[in-house]
C-alpha cells in the first residue's frame, strides 16, 4: 500500500490559536427530501418511526456542523429514543389531565412528575452528550442527581415563591450545572457567567418591554386625541381611513414586539452563556445578533405558514446555520490533544421527556 | 484510491488515509497506519445529503469520507447496498410522492379527522370535565365581560319556566340551568357553556320581545348542548393550537394561537347548522314552527345594523342562508333525516 503522507490531507489540521469558526454546510433543499420521506414514514407508522426520523434529523444537522475541518456526529439509538418517547407521552398526558381536572389525584400526580423530572432531565443531558461526538471522541455529562434536584426542584420552587424574581438566578445555576458537568473526552467544560450577568439580560429585556408599552400607550392616547380633534374639525365625522391606520399601526407594533421578545432574549442569553463557557483552556465565542435572529424567526414563521408547513426544512436549516456560524472556538493549544474517556452507556428516557416538556431554555 | 480521515476513537487526532478494496477486504493505509478489515465487519453510514459519511470499524475507530461519489464508486465493488430508506430519501419521485401524500393526509386530518376526533372526544369525556371547565369559564367571563342581569326576577323566572316546559325529543340531552347576564360588548347573544348551561344576555331578551322567539333561540342553543359543541370547539382549538405550537415552536405562543382562532370561526358554521337543525326539530316537537328561529335571526340581523362583529351572528353562517333553510323543508314537516 502506498503511503500518502506526502499528499495533501483531506482534513485541515489546525496548528494552534487561530480562532476556529463553526460552520454549517446543510442545505434546505437537500434536507427537504430526508425530512418529507421520514415524515411520511412517521405518519404511516402512527408515530413509531419518529424515533428513527429524529436520529436522522440530528445526524443530518450534526454531520453538517464542522469545526476545524471535522464534523460532529450523533450516535443515539432509535429504539432507546422510542422508549423515551413513550414514557414522555405518558407523563405528558398525566400532567395535562391532572392540571386541567382538579381532583384529589392532581396533587399526587404533580408530585410524582415533580419528583421524577429532575432525574429524567439529568439523564436526558447524559444521553444527548454521550451520543454526541467530534473526531470520534464523545462528550459526557457527569452531573449528579442531587445537583439536578437542587437546580430543578429547589430553584424552581424558589423562583415560584419569589414571583420569578429569582428566575435569572435559577437560570444561571441551571447553565452552571449543565456546563460545569460537561466533558469532551476527558476535558472538562467550565462555566463562568455570574448570576448578576443573567439579571442584566433579564432586566434589559424587561425595561425594553416596559418602555415599549409606555410608548404604545402614548401613541394610542395621541392617536385618540388627533382623531377627536379631527372629528371636531369635520363636524362630528370620523375619517375611517385615519382610524384604520391608527389601529393598524398600533396592532402592528404590538405584533412586532411580541415576535421580537423571544429571539432577542435568545440571542442575548445564548451569547452570555457561550462567551462564558470554556472547554479546558479553550475559550468559546458566540455573537448572535438579536436583529438577525428576529428577522430569521419572523420570516421563517411567515413562510412556514404560507406554505402550509412545507418550508419547515429550509426554516430549520436557516436558523441552525445562523446559530452555528455565530460560534467560534478560540483554542489555547492544539486541538489534537483531546483524549477520549472510558465508555459508558445509558438510556434515552430522560432525553425524550425533556424534548416534550421543553424545559431547556437555551441551546 | 479514496481519500479519508482516520480517527482511532480514543483521541481527536486526525490521520489522512486512503481507502481501497482488495478482494473481500477494505484496505486502510496512511501515516503510520496500514491494515485491512473484512468488508463485512465495516458499518457504512447512511448518506445524508452532502454530509461526510463514515466507515465504522468494530473497535470504535472510523474513517470519515467527504468524497461521496468516490465512496459510492468504492462501495459498488463491494457487497454493500445502501438501506431502503436511504435510497428513498434520494429518490426524487418518492420525495415528490411523499410531499403530495403528506399534504393530502394533512388536509384530510384537518377536514375529517379533527372534527371526528373532537366529536368523539366530547362525547366520551367524563361529565366532571365539562363541569369544571364551565365553572372556570363562567368565573373568567363574569370578571371580564359579563355583568349581572338587569331583567327583573319575575321575568327571569317566567322565561326559565317556559324553557323548562319545552318537551325534549327522544334521546335529547337533558336541559340544565338558564343563567341571565348583561354584556354591552357581546350585545344580543346567548351562548352555551361546556356543561350545557345556557347564558342569556339582556340585549337578546329586549331585542326579541316575543317569548316564543326567545324560546326558538334557546332551542337552537339546546342543539349546541346536545352536540356538545362547546367541548368540541375547545378540543379542536386546543388540538390545533398544540399542533402549531409544537410545529412552529419557539416563535411566539401568541402567533401560534392565531390559527386556532381562525379554525374556531370556520368550524362554528358547521356546528351552527347542526344546532339550527336540532332547534327546528325541537320547536316542531313542541308544536311550534321552526320559522320562529328564522324570525329570531331576522330580528337579530335588524338589531345589528351593518353586520356588527359582536353578537349572536358573528360566528354564524350567512343568516339569509340559514333563514332559507329554516323556512324551507321544515315548514312541510319534520325532516328528521338531517338530524344528528
Amino acid at each position: 500500500m502506498e503511503n500518502i503522507s506526502g499528499g495533501e490531507s483531506p482534513t485541515r489540521i489546525s496548528s494552534a490559536r487561530a480562532p476556529e469558526a463553526l460552520s454549517f454546510t446543510g442545505k434546505g433543499g437537500e434536507y427537504f427530501g430526508i425530512w418529507i420521506v421520514n415524515l411520511l414514514l412517521t405518519i404511516v407508522t402512527l408515530g413509531i418511526y419518529s424515533a428513527w426520523a429524529k436520529v436522522r434529523r440530528l445526524q443530518y444537522f450534526y454531520r453538517h456542523t464542522q469545526l476545524a475541518g471535522s464534523s460532529f456526529d450523533f450516535h443515539g439509538s432509535p429504539i432507546k429514543i422510542l422508549i423515551g418517547r413513550v414514557i414522555a407521552l405518558v407523563m405528558l398526558v398525566c400532567y395535562n389531565f391532572s392540571v386541567r381536572l382538579q381532583s384529589s389525584m392532581t396533587l399526587v400526580i404533580l408530585l410524582i412528575v415533580a419528583l421524577v423530572m429532575p432525574w429524567l432531565l439529568r439523564n436526558s443531558f447524559r444521553f444527548r452528550l454521550y451520543n454526541t461526538s467530534w473526531r470520534g471522541t464523545r462528550f459526557h455529562f457527569r452531573g449528579g442527581v442531587a445537583g439536578s434536584y437542587r437546580v430543578f426542584l429547589l430553584n424552581g420552587f424558589l423562583t415560584l415563591i419569589t414571583l420569578y424574581v429569582m428566575a435569572p438566578f435559577a437560570h444561571q445555576r441551571l447553565k452552571a450545572y449543565q456546563h460545569d458537568n460537561s466533558y469532551f473526552g476527558r476535558t472538562q467544560f467550565s462555566f463562568h457567567a455570574r448570576a448578576g450577568q443573567f439579571y442584566r439580560v433579564y432586566l434589559l429585556l424587561l425595561a425594553a418591554i416596559v418602555a415599549f408599552i409606555v410608548l404604545m400607550g402614548v401613541a394610542g392616547v395621541g392617536g385618540a386625541f388627533s382623531t377627536m380633534f379631527q372629528i371636531q374639525r369635520q363636524g362630528g365625522r370620523v375619517d375611517p381611513a385615519l382610524l384604520i391606520r391608527t389601529v393598524l399601526i398600533l396592532y402592528g407594533a404590538f405584533i412586532l414586539m411580541a415576535v421580537s421578545i423571544g429571539p432577542t432574549f435568545r440571542a442575548l442569553i445564548t451569547n452570555l452563556i457561550w462567551n462564558n463557557t470554556r472547554l479546558g483552556e479553550h475559550r468559546i465565542e458566540c455573537n448572535l445578533s438579536p436583529l438577525i435572529l428576529i428577522w430569521i424567526s419572523v420570516s421563517n414563521f411567515v413562510l412556514v405558514a404560507l406554505t402550509l408547513g412545507l418550508f419547515m426544512p429550509w426554516a430549520s436549516v436557516r436558523l441552525v446555520r445562523y446559530e452555528i456560524e455565530s460560534m467560534r472556538l478560540v483554542p489555547a493549544s492544539d486541538l489534537q490533544e483531546f483524549e477520549a474517556a472510558e465508555p459508558e452507556s445509558l438510556g434515552a428516557v430522560g432525553e425524550e421527556t425533556a424534548t416534550v416538556f421543553d424545559f431547556d431554555i437555551s441551546l | 484510491m479514496l481519500q479519508a480521515s482516520y480517527f482511532d476513537g480514543r483521541s481527536t487526532r486526525v490521520r489522512a488515509v486512503s481507502l481501497s478494496v482488495a478482494g473481500e477486504d477494505l484496505v486502510i493505509a496512511g501515516e503510520g497506519i496500514d491494515f485491512r478489515v473484512p468488508f463485512a465487519d465495516v458499518k457504512v453510514d447512511e448518506r445524508l445529503g452532502l454530509a461526510p459519511r463514515s466507515l465504522r470499524f468494530k473497535d470504535g475507530a472510523f474513517c470519515e469520507v467527504r468524497d461521496l461519489d468516490g465512496l459510492d464508486a468504492l462501495l459498488r465493488s463491494t457487497a454493500h447496498r445502501d438501506g431502503r430508506v436511504d435510497r428513498l430519501q434520494r429518490n426524487l419521485r418518492f420525495v415528490l410522492f411523499s410531499c403530495v401524500a403528506c399534504v393530502a393526509i394533512a388536509i384530510a386530518a384537518y377536514r375529517w379527522g379533527l372534527p371526528w376526533a373532537a366529536g368523539e372526544g366530547a362525547k366520551h369525556l367524563p361529565p366532571v370535565i365539562g363541569k369544571t371547565l364551565s365553572v372556570q369559564t363562567l368565573k373568567i367571563l363574569d370578571g371580564a365581560i359579563l355583568a349581572p342581569s338587569k331583567i327583573d326576577q319575575e321575568r327571569q323566572q317566567a322565561l326559565s319556566a317556559k324553557f323548562q316546559s319545552l318537551r325534549l325529543q327522544e334521546g335529547g340531552t337533558p336541559k340544565s340551568a338558564l343563567l341571565f347576564r348583561r354584556s354591552p360588548q357581546l350585545g344580543a347573544n346567548a351562548f352555551t357553556l361546556p356543561d350545557g348551561t345556557i347564558i342569556v344576555l339582556d340585549d337578546l331578551v329586549t331585542a326579541m320581545g316575543d317569548d316564543q322567539l326567545i324560546l326558538a333561540v334557546l332551542a337552537h342553543e339546546l342543539g349546541h348542548v346536545h352536540g356538545r359543541h362547546g367541548l368540541q370547539l375547545l378540543l379542536r382549538s386546543s388540538a390545533v393550537g398544540a399542533f402549531w405550537t409544537f410545529y412552529i415552536g419557539d416563535i411566539s405562543s401568541l402567533l401560534a394561537a392565531a390559527p386556532a382562532a381562525v379554525v374556531e370561526a370556520k368550524y362554528s358554521q358547521q356546528l351552527e347548522r347542526q344546532a339550527d337543525d336540532y332547534g327546528a326539530a325541537l320547536l316542531l316537537h313542541n308544536g311550534l314552527s321552526p320559522g320562529l328561529l328564522a324570525d329570531a335571526l331576522q330580528k337579530l340581523t335588524e338589531s345589528h345594523p351593518g353586520a356588527s362583529k359582536a353578537g349572536f351572528l358573528s360566528t354564524h353562517p350567512s343568516t339569509d342562508e340559514r333563514m332559507r333553510r329554516l323556512r324551507g323543508p321544515w315548514a312541510a314537516g319534520p325532516a328528521s333525516s338531517s338530524m344528528r
